[in-house]
């Protein structure tokens, strides 16, 4: 079936429903609506209202009955409407969710799925990149898929988890992207990078939708023979460290792409861990390509100058390929 | 799932808070705590009367055995609650202690109103469910302790540990409010399993002044989620009395607002509060949905044990001392004749020598080994299997209990096998 990268979420948790009578969902609107961007459109009508469930609009709540049904042997999928709104139930993912298996032994296998990111023109409050605030919290896993196949094949993963993870999706690329995929197929390990475009001089690091940005940019660069190697992460926590190191290895030459904010972004762990494992391998400084420090803002003209955009990968680039 | 019950014109025209909730109580209390100013310093002020409380309201649904438990696990509490504080005096507490003195009896009596299936999960004072539940009080012991053989090995210290096995048992967190939408989740899970639980747990008069009360309290009702949930109203939250808690002076009429049934009672009468808990966990049994338990007590010592509580009025402290939960409860069972003077004394001399047992078995646990640290942040393949039970039967589950020594006072939680 040739799925878009919505079709192919709704098409794992389908999937995954009908392969495990544990698994259920949670979220605001979800049911005969089908969510705000149609992620569970028409579930209600095969498993039915006790499995796929509207709740109120309280998001501690939602969490923590996902946490509470995990404790009881469920595997709970939660939709947040739009990632933006995890700050609400902050405290239940971080110091409920997170810390239970170490601190007692109880493991939660929740998802907790949603948009993220910009490029839609949402606003302070329907575009931002929330993972940071989750990768740095021990016992957590932060997903970002940027491929339709691998939405569908990471999202199997993460459900199948026996830890608490969240899921993030692209708004922009729900539509915009598409893949053939196989009806009940392989489910994509967490913490696994791939390389989305193999290249010689230099690395793009990155994740989301700036994958296809990068991707789109280094086939622009081949005309200026610079050959760029994209490596997509996938997964933030836990992050394939290896993978990041053998990228910088083979290249010498490492730009680290993110739509999230600059100061405590990815970026920074990577390089750091580049520092660490790859100092001598290194031809360039690390440099990095982020948004700004700025809230995300509304208005077209000012959510562009925000975001990265490909004129200021493409100088980035060519300034990397120059050392 | 049943539909939400509607308000009808009769409802809405009361104006008597009263009938919004059932009230158990054999007497209100009527005393009042003001903010004043003494010698130019701003302090709490008593006024009331101090008057002897009322006999115990009789039950009906507890037989002499299960009374003579409830009076052992009463005293297990307290009589636990002293070595805590032996333990903490002689240095051996790492960290504070915190006390349930004066609300032994709601602790230990709600849980024992729940059946094995059932889940609960304990607050900072409520360690008598702990035991009733079937930890034993070496474990309560090692946890502040922060001994390897605590039940969370050292991780974490207080009432925070559970067990997802026989005692079914949700640690808590530091953050109040937030254990409760969690146990309504558990009920969720098992109704999709297949089973009607109660899922029990206790929140304080300061701590239902958070957001995620409301919010888990409103999703257990629309859901109808058999959450069982106990409101100790112990008049201080920390310093803060309950007057600049909350403006409704009677807890239990925020379930009005979420359109479940509330109850009151009074926190030192055992009998009552059994009576209102097991009639919830009924309830949850029964698909009824939640059920609000407003307990008024009070909290006989400081927040912690650094906390002298100097605020409190000593006045009020002697009005409740005359309503000590288990010399009330020793009272009702003498008039029954189900405990003689002999047999009492017999009984506590029994449980001091089974804690100095307990105490002696805490204190010859050693530390944790400091790489243990490092291990168990993530459940990795093999670590646990998760696995629902998709039955209509409530599981068979053996005793709860986890400790052979418990055997020692006589049986071990015999009410939950
Ligand atoms: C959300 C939150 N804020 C603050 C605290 C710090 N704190 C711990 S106990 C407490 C007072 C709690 O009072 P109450 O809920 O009435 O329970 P009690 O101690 O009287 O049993 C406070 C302020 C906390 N644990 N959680
Ligand atoms: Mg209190």
């Amino acid at each position: 079936m040739l799925l878009t990268y919505v079709d192919a979420i709704r098409q794992a948790l389908a999937e995954e429903m009908r392969r495990d009578p544990a698994v259920f969902l949670l979220g605001e609107d979800i049911g005969i609506y089908g969510g705000a961007f149609k992620a569970t459109a028409g579930l209600v009508d095969e498993f039915g209202p006790a499995r796929v469930v509207d709740t109120p609009l309280a998001e501690s709540a939602i969490v923590g009955a996902a946490i509470g049904a995990a404790y009881s042997g469920m595997r709970p999928v939660v939709e947040m409407q739009f990632m933006d709104f995890i700050a609400c139930c902050f405290n239940q993912i971080t110091n409920f969710a997170a810390k239970s298996h170490y601190r007692w032994g109880a493991p939660v296998p929740i998802v907790i799925r949603g948009p993220v990111g910009g490029g839609v023109h949402g606003g302070p409050f329907h575009s931002q990149n929330p993972e940071m605030y989750f990768a740095h919290t021990p016992g957590l896993k932060v997903v970002e898929p940027a491929t339709a196949r691998d939405a569908y094949g990471l999202l199997k993963s993460a459900i199948r988890d026996n830890n608490p993870v969240l899921f993030l999706e692209h708004k922009f690329l729900y539509r915009r992207v598409k893949d053939e995929i196989a009806e009940d197929g392989p489910a994509i390990p967490l913490g696994v990078a791939a390389v989305a475009r193999p290249g010689r001089d230099l690395s793009v690091i990155t994740y989301g939708a700036m994958v296809h940005l990068a991707v789109e940019t280094a086939a622009a660069l081949a005309a200026e023979d610079i050959d760029a190697e994209v490596l997509d992460l996938r997964t933030l926590a836990p992050l394939d460290r290896a993978e990041i190191v053998a990228t910088a290895k083979k290249t010498n030459k490492v730009l680290i792409l993110h739509e999230d904010t600059r100061t405590g972004g990815i970026a920074g762990e990577i390089t750091a861990i580049l520092q660490e494992e790859a100092f001598d391998d290194l031809d360039a400084p690390i440099l990095r390509l982020t948004s700004a420090d700025t809230p995300v803002p509304f208005s077209p003209p000012l959510e562009a100058a925000f975001l990265p955009s490909a004129e200021g990968l493409k100088a980035a680039l060519r300034r990397l390929a120059r050392y | 799932m049943t539909p939400s019950p509607e308000l009808t014109a009769a409802d809405r025209g009361s104006n008597s808070e009263r009938e919004w909730f059932e009230d158990l109580r054999l007497e209100r209390h009527a005393f009042t705590i003001r903010r004043t100013r003494r010698e130019g310093r701003i302090a709490y002020e008593w006024s009331g009367e101090i008057t002897d409380p009322p006999p115990l309201r009789e039950s009906g649904r507890l037989d002499r055995a299960q009374c003579l438990e409830i009076y052992r696990f009463l005293l297990m509490n307290r009589i636990m609650e002293q070595q805590l504080e032996n333990l903490y005096k002689q240095g051996q507490v790492v960290g504070g202690v915190y006390f349930g003195l004066g609300q032994e009896g709601n602790s230990v009596a709600s849980a024992y109103a729940l059946d094995a299936a059932d889940w609960m999960a304990p607050m900072i004072r409520n360690q008598g469910s702990l035991l009733v539940r079937g930890f034993a009080p070496r474990d309560v012991m090692m946890q502040y302790m922060a001994k390897a053989g605590s039940p969370t090995g050292g991780r974490d210290g207080t009432s925070h540990y559970g067990d997802l096995g026989p005692r079914r048992m949700i640690s808590p967190i530091s953050m109040l409010g937030d254990l409760i939408p969690v146990m309504g989740g558990i009920c969720m899970g098992e109704r999709l399993q297949g089973r009607n639980v109660a899922a029990m747990t206790w929140i304080g008069d300061g701590g239902q002044s958070t957001g995620v009360f409301h919010e888990a309290v409103n999703f257990a009702a629309v859901q109808n989620l058999g959450l069982v949930l106990v409101v100790e109203n112990n008049l201080w939250a920390y310093s803060t009395p309950l007057n600049e808690q909350a403006k409704v002076a009677d807890l239990a009429l925020r379930a009005r607002g979420y359109g479940i049934p509330a109850v009151v009672v009074d926190g030192t009468d055992v009998l009552q509060v059994y009576d209102a808990c097991r009639g919830a966990v009924e309830r949850a049994h029964g698909g009824g949905g939640p059920t609000l338990i407003e307990s008024k007590l009070m909290r006989m010592k400081g927040h912690a044990i650094h906390d002298a509580a100097a605020y409190v009025p000593p006045d009020l402290l002697e009005f409740w001392r005359r309503r000590d939960p288990i010399l009330r409860f020793e009272q009702y069972l003498r008039q029954k004749g189900w405990l003689t003077a002999e047999a009492q004394q017999r009984l506590a001399a029994e449980v001091e020598q089974f804690m100095l047992a307990e105490r002696a078995a805490a204190e010859a646990s050693p530390m944790p080994d400091g790489n243990t640290a490092l291990s168990g942040v993530y459940c990795e393949p093999g670590c646990h299997a998760v696995q629902p039970r998709f039955e209509a039967r409530a599981p068979a589950l053996r005793a709860a209990n986890g400790s052979a020594n418990l055997a020692a006072v006589e049986g071990d939680a015999p009410h939950l096998r």
